[in-house]
């Protein structure tokens, strides 16, 4: 099944350099712009208010509990990827052929 | 473009989680058997592809951003069924694990960029690849309009479902232009992320689209 996923080292290397500065638009910019979720900022300013509802992800917001924001993002990334990566070859385990 | 918790009233949750199982139902009976290891693989990488490139989040002065949403490419490459997948498992993990768009509009967040965008970006790329003889200009110029298109269906299915609920108290009269002419802008920038790696794939014969066009051949629309 490895064998399988080596045929896209290419496209796993990049992916991990986007990784490595993804922080730089995530969190770096973002703090410099005061950035929030549009439609959250679109909710606001319509007065609406925020139902708290219980926080079930372990990653909320891509942050890593313990971890700076840049660090963690770059973290809760390649925890995504790997969890996607993981579910595919779990599928790819379940096909026939 | 990903709805939060809060947005949608309860008759809009349950008629885009209905709809989004529907058409996952659908598109499991067009695929099943049909696939093969490879391809589960091929597609996995493609959503870790999209899932990293949705993280380089431009953000926008006034407090927007700009960002990839890749539903066109998972369709031009993989199809409507395959496509669809490769969507879901993206929204689904964002979503599960990163709190990034609302368990409550899970439903409408895949419906918006996993059937909507994906059907538009297939569809758009599909007519013009073949009036144009699927040049390597006919594919940039599909792979263009599908990402364009793609990008501003979803958002004007986003606009509808958000402005039908009661819970957005303007209406549908605001909600949908705002969402239309705000996605037909950034949508430009999709269509072109979405032709330039398409292009890019294309031209390097790329693994994954040599394994996505032995599938799309027997799973197409």
């Amino acid at each position: 099944m490895k064998g399988l996923l080596s045929r896209y080292r290419g496209a796993l290397i990049v992916a991990a350099a986007l990784l490595v500065i993804s922080p730089i638009f995530g969190v770096v910019l973002a703090e410099k712009v005061g950035y929030h979720e549009p439609l959250d900022v679109a909710a606001e300013k319509l007065g609406l208010e925020e139902h708290t509802i219980a926080e079930w992800t372990p990653f909320s917001d891509y942050t890593v509990p313990g971890l700076p924001d840049t660090i963690g993002y770059i973290v809760a990334g390649a925890i995504g990827v790997g969890v996607i990566l993981g579910i595919g070859l779990a599928a790819a385990r379940l096909a026939k052929r | 473009m990903h709805i939060p918790d809060g947005f949608l009233d309860p008759f809009w949750i349950a008629g885009t989680y209905a709809a989004t199982l529907a058409y996952a139902v659908y598109a499991w009976r067009r695929i099943r058997g049909l696939f093969t290891r490879e391809q589960v693989v091929a597609m996995s990488v493609l959503a870790a592809g999209i899932f990293v490139a949705q993280m380089l989040n431009w953000p926008l002065p006034g407090g927007t951003s700009l960002h990839f949403v890749g539903g066109a490419l998972a369709g031009i490459l993989f199809g409507p069924w395959l496509g669809f997948y490769v969507m879901a498992l993206v929204l689904a993990v964002q979503t599960l694990v990163f709190h990034d768009g609302g368990i409550t509009t899970l439903g409408a967040n895949i419906l918006n960029m996993g059937i909507v965008a994906v059907l538009a970006g297939y569809y758009v790329y599909k007519a013009i690849a073949r009036s144009l003889d699927g040049t390597r200009r006919a594919r940039f110029i599909g792979a263009f309009l599908g990402g364009w298109l793609g990008i501003v269906l979803a958002g004007l299915a986003a606009g509808v479902e958000i402005g039908l609920s009661p819970s957005f108290p303007y209406g549908v009269e605001i909600s949908v232009p705002v969402m239309v002419t705000w996605h037909a802008a950034l949508g430009v920038i999709e269509g072109l992320i979405t032709a330039l790696v398409v292009d890019y794939l294309y031209q390097r014969h790329s693994p994954i689209v040599e394994t996505a066009e032995k599938i799309a051949a027997y799973t197409a629309a």
